[in-house]
């Protein structure tokens, strides 16, 4: 068995990920995707028998991904769910058609548009970029004032990724929220991820502790998981006042650095592990 | 037939409500609000000429040139790299003359033809300080020697509309760039490409670019909003109306 690990800036996840497969005892080869150009019609990589793809850029691992699936390289995630979980926008659609509860989105294509459906919302909602990570870009807004502030810098800032308006009602969480890891169709763990502010993310200084797996997240979990395409994820869910779970993102090339101590689950070795099924043709 | 003109920029889409139209025919210019747009309202029953799935392919160079590939579609060679020393690498392999593109855009914006690693260098460094899309991945391509113009041929289901041959002094043969267009005749092995390669895409509306090379004919791009004045001129076809009888009929 021969596994490559597409990869850009390695991070402690990789160097994470490079070692279970150590472990493993599995044939593994790093590949930079900077360093080597992809001829269309040749099949450098069909010697793989599984690409696991970890590139940090998303337009790096969607295109890469497509190419090696025309290579007939079985790749993890596949290239539609990079496209899915890379875009805030097909995401919700495919929760919401998939009946997996989420949060209520308008989008528009125009600032003056955007303002209409702020106010139509009611204060406060935040606003997205489609693409991005980390919690980049994430703007709360509070009144209209802060609103036509936010909207004249979208409009500054141009280009493909703030020109779609995508706004989503703001849900006061409990000081935290609920990251779930979903590989293959199985929640495998789950952390909360608790901070002051309401953006919380680890990346940005949020707290993880470990979160029981329920019934109840277990579902909603593997439900998220299996509506943007399944593989290995990381599925994000606020916990509204009134109770109810809501996922408001998936994550197709989760960091988990953050999350193995606190819930003890040994989080690249169970990637690893569905990597080598997936490379064996056993799932 | 009653219709209505829907302006995507003066539209709130809400994810939980359906829009109420039958069917919608998209004539969006960004590919951005076509393709969103598109996917809205699909997802909400709404018929779309074309589909998502097609302004997806279409609207991407490396989607289109893969699936052409896979499909067995005569079209340039491609290479793809991630980072201006691959690009480099890339362009060696390709050779020199060759052609570097954005994955995405129209009306021949941002294609740089580069003669040697030279210009390529200062080409590929203007890239890497654009967004995040342009400065992560270059699409490369061999240059084409054309004998002045090449072939536009426009697919509506499974019939081809018309073909024009577009002259232009600049290698760049865009009418937005000032080609003109004149009639092509349509042999049988146009006919049968371009039916071929509209297919490979997923069907609809859609206008092929297609270069005269000594090894035959290739299709090197695929357009899914395409513009048709400049063949209006040229064609005695009424376009619009082919259009509107495949978008109310069939789609």
């Amino acid at each position: 068995m021969r596994i490559g690990v597409l990869v850009s800036r390695i991070r402690v996840e990789e160097k994470l990920l490079f070692q279970a497969l150590e472990k493993a005892g599995v044939n593994y080869e790093k590949i930079d995707v900077e360093s080597v150009p992809f001829l269309l019609s040749c099949r450098h990589f069909q010697g793989f028998d599984a690409v696991l793809i970890r590139c940090v850029s998303h337009t790096q691992a969607f295109y890469a991904s497509r190419v090696l699936e025309s290579q007939g390289v079985k790749v993890i995630n596949s290239h539609q769910v990079i496209n899915v979980c890379g875009d805030k926008l097909l995401t919700s659609l495919a929760l919401l058609e998939r009946g997996v509860p989420t949060l209520h989105t308008l989008v528009a294509f125009a600032p003056e548009t955007a303002l209409q459906a702020i106010e139509a919302m009611g204060y406060p909602v935040v606003l997205k970029p489609l693409h991005g990570s980390w919690g980049r870009l994430l703007a709360k807004v509070n009144d209209r004032d802060a609103a036509e502030a936010i909207l004249e810098h979208k409009k500054t800032l141009g280009g493909y990724v703030h020109s779609v308006f995508y706004i989503q009602e703001y849900i006061e969480k409990p000081g935290r929220d609920i990251r779930a890891f979903v590989v293959g169709n199985e929640t495998i763990a789950a952390i909360y991820r608790n901070s002051p502010h309401w953006i919380t993310n680890t990346a940005r200084g949020a707290k993880a502790s470990p979160c029981p797996v329920t019934p109840e997240l277990d579902r909603i979990a593997r439900a998220a998981a299996e509506a943007v395409g399944g593989g290995i994820l990381a599925v994000d869910i606020l916990e509204s006042p009134d109770g109810r779970l809501l996922v408001s993102e998936v994550n197709h090339t989760p960091e988990f650095r953050n999350s193995i101590e606190p819930t003890g689950v040994d989080i690249p070795a169970r990637m690893i592990d569905y990597v080598k099924k997936v490379a064996g043709g056993e799932l | 037939m009653p219709f209505e003109k829907v302006d995507t920029r003066h539209l709130v889409f809400d994810l939980d409500r359906a829009q109420g139209f039958e069917r919608v025919l998209i004539r969006c210019i960004s590919h951005r609000e076509a393709y969103y747009g598109s996917r809205l309202l699909e997802g909400q029953g709404v018929k779309t000429v074309n589909t998502h799935a097609v302004i997806r392919l279409a609207g991407d160079k490396l989607l289109t040139s893969q699936t052409l590939l896979d499909k067995g579609i005569p079209t340039l060679p491609v290479a793809l790299a991630f980072s201006p020393q691959a690009a480099l690498e890339a362009l060696e392999k390709i050779g020199y003359p060759a052609v570097i593109k954005p994955v995405n855009g129209s009306w021949g914006r941002l294609l740089a033809r580069v003669d040697d690693p030279e210009d390529a260098r200062s080409i590929l460094e203007h890239r890497f300080y654009m967004g995040e899309e342009l400065s992560s991945v270059f699409y490369i391509q061999p240059y084409v020697e054309k004998p002045g113009r090449d072939i536009r041929v426009m697919v509506i289901g499974e019939e081809v509309i018309y073909a024009v041959y577009r002259y232009s002094p600049h290698w760049i043969t865009n009418t937005a760039r000032g080609a003109f267009t004149e009639p092509c005749p349509l042999t049988s092995e146009l006919e049968e490409l371009s039916i071929k390669a509209a297919r490979a895409i997923g069907g609809g509306i859609l206008a092929l670019d297609i270069f005269e090379t000594p090894e035959g004919l290739v299709v090197n791009e695929v357009n899914h909003t395409p513009e048709f004045h400049g063949a209006l001129r040229a064609v005695k076809v009424d376009i619009p109306g082919k259009i509107v009888d495949y978008f109310l009929q069939g789609g």
